[in-house]
């Protein structure tokens, strides 16, 4: 199996060059697999977002190549073929739709790849479904809800029929319901749709959901695994400024009280069966 | 002080009614005669008939007429400002002056005129403001970008046009959300936009604005990169998935602006004959 995408030796500078040059990606390496959902997490400013950039052709490559099925993002000729493959789904869902009705911000996508009329409306139609807003289909966005906006705006990506999607803290402007919605539509478009997703996120209980995980922090990548391998590293993960998910921190706290439980706690589902058997 | 709740330019309101449903080039069309018309109105009489016409619109596209209105609010001063130009600025031979104050006197004639020039801005707006209440963003760029095909043929990129007209009016409302936002955080601070005098209360507004075009101009960049990602690369092969069609609600309503235009030009001829 080939990875989907691979970064090789990446590195990028803003405002290169200059004095005030800042090195936001020191030689990365990274492959993501077809079908899988990896989150990406590190502490504000270490890279996250810029490496994903790269992953559309957003940016290209200072040093260093990312390849998507193959294609260079550095050869401008691909940029069209790797757009259509990989999508990307911004923070604040205001600042992503186009027009003012659902359904015409959802055919945005699919009408910038030149498709005819019928197949767009297939596209926007089978959009809707999997993310269950057909009755959303004639309203304006600017009248729903923060989460139902950020559903929208997968949708539009989805309708592109994208091989991957990727979601730059696609819940952080989402109230506790809007997030739990979001996360469980982006579960099922991996597990039901295939489609491979790369969640870049701070919440740690998003990203055990997630088959594989990468810590960023200052432009490089210091740990890659599941979840489980990672969070079991728990000094590395509190050093590099992160979070260990709450049933792992409770785990953890109970271990110290002398209560018998095992290790590899990250899922509140988990704990909970655990407890029940302390009985 | 919701501010964008007074906005209704470039928002759009869902519906089913004919006027929703009507091929967005009648309409920007049909908002062309009606705008010329106005430039040929000099009496009171056709401005009747003007606002009866434009109340049975919105009524027929079912917009609470004080929703329709109160996109004029923002616009009152500015009216008011006018009109009192006109008033005390215009002058003609032989009119009779009604008020006469230090160096200023307001004629017959200025009132004439500025209760004209007023009331013409009042229905540019209201026009204007249906036809976006009514039609969809995109399918008022597709109208637009159909009307102005034929300048693609002298080379103008109409599409690259159209799309810009997009992003600007999502501006607009943009502008209007960090506005209120900022505003709201300011009021928090104590600064009170609500009270004092006109002075004041712009003096008032003067250290939001940095922020505020910063703040506009990021998420106006966001939007555009927004766009690219989603493989919008300036309107070059581009397809539709509405296709604009005319079809028996157009006609009508062709008829319908026909009747009216007929109308209103017989009455300006019967009133002022000498046009
Ligand atoms: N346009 C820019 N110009 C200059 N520096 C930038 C620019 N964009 C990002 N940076 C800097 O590059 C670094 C990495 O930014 P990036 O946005 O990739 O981080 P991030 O991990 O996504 O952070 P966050 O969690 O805040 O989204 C940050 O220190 C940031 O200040
Ligand atoms: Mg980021």
């Amino acid at each position: 199996m080939n990875p989907l995408i691979e970064v090789i030796d990446l590195t990028y500078s803003y405002q290169a060059g200059s004095d005030d040059e800042f090195r936001a990606l020191k030689g990365v390496f990274l492959q993501v697999w077809p079908g899988e959902m990896l989150a990406i997490t590190g502490q504000n400013g270490s890279g996250k977002s810029t490496l994903a950039r790269h992953f559309n052709g957003l940016l290209t490559p200072q040093s260093g190549s990312v390849l998507v099925e193959g294609l260079s993002i550095a050869d401008k000729k691909n940029t069209a073929a790797i757009r259509k493959l990989v999508g990307m789904v911004f923070q604040n869902p205001d600042n992503q739709l186009v027009s003012s009705i659902v359904e015409e911000d959802i055919a945005f996508g699919p009408e910038n790849l030149g498709l005819p009329p019928a197949e767009i409306r297939k596209r926007v139609d089978w959009a809707l479904d999997t993310l269950n807003l057909q009755h959303l289909r004639k309203v304006s966005p600017s009248g729903l809800s923060e989460g139902q906006k950020q559903l929208v705006a997968i949708a539009g990506v989805l309708a592109m029929k994208p091989k991957c999607i990727i979601l730059d803290e696609p819940t952080a402007h989402l109230d506790p319901r809007g997030k739990r919605e979001v996360l469980e539509n982006i579960m099922r478009l991996n597990r039901e749709e295939g489609i491979t997703i790369i969640l870049l996120t701070h919440f740690m209980n998003e990203v055990v959901h997630c088959d594989q995980m990468v810590v960023m922090e200052q432009g490089e990548i210091k740990l890659r695994g599941t979840p489980y391998a990672v969070f079991r590293q728990k000094e590395i993960i509190l050093e590099l400024g992160l979070d260990l998910p709450i049933a792992a921190q409770l785990a953890t706290g109970l271990r110290q009280k002398g209560f018998k439980i095992p290790e590899d706690i990250i899922h509140t589902e988990e704990l909970v069966d655990c407890l029940c058997q302390l009985k | 002080m919701e501010l964008t709740k007074n906005i209704t330019l470039g928002v759009y309101l869902p519906g089913e009614t004919s006027i929703h449903r009507l091929d967005p080039r009648t309409k920007i069309i049909a908002a062309a005669i009606l705008i010329t018309l106005l430039l040929f109105i000099k009496s009171y009489q056709p401005y009747g008939l003007f606002m009866l016409f434009t109340i049975a619109v919105i009524i027929a596209s079912g917009i609470p007429i004080s929703y329709a209105l109160c996109g004029l609010k923002p616009m009152l001063p500015v009216l008011v400002l006018m009109w009192f130009f006109q008033l005390f600025l215009y002058s003609a031979p032989e009119a009779e002056v009604i008020v006469s104050w230090w160096i200023f006197s307001a004629t017959d004639a200025g009132l004439h005129m500025g209760n004209l020039i007023t009331l013409r801005v009042f229905f540019l707006f209201t026009i204007i403001t249906i036809l976006t209440l009514t039609t969809s963003i995109v399918s008022l760029t597709d109208g637009l970008e159909s009307l102005l095909k034929p300048l693609r043929m002298i080379g103008i990129p109409s599409q690259e046009l159209v799309m810009t007209m997009i992003i600007a009016l999502r501006f607009v409302l943009i502008l209007a959300e960090e506005l209120d936002k900022i505003i709201k955080a300011q009021m928090a601070r104590g600064v009170a936009f609500d009270r004092g005098n006109f002075i004041q209360k712009t003096r008032n507004l003067f250290p939001v604005f940095l922020p505020l075009f910063i703040n506009a101009f990021k998420r106006a960049e966001e939007l555009i990169v927004a766009m690219e990602a989603r493989s919008y690369t300036g309107g070059k092969g581009r397809t539709k998935m509405k296709t604009l069609h005319m079809g028996r609600v157009d006609r009508s309503a062709g008829v319908v602006i026909m009747l009216f235009t007929g109308l209103i030009v017989y009455i300006i001829l019967s009133v002022n004959p000498q046009i």
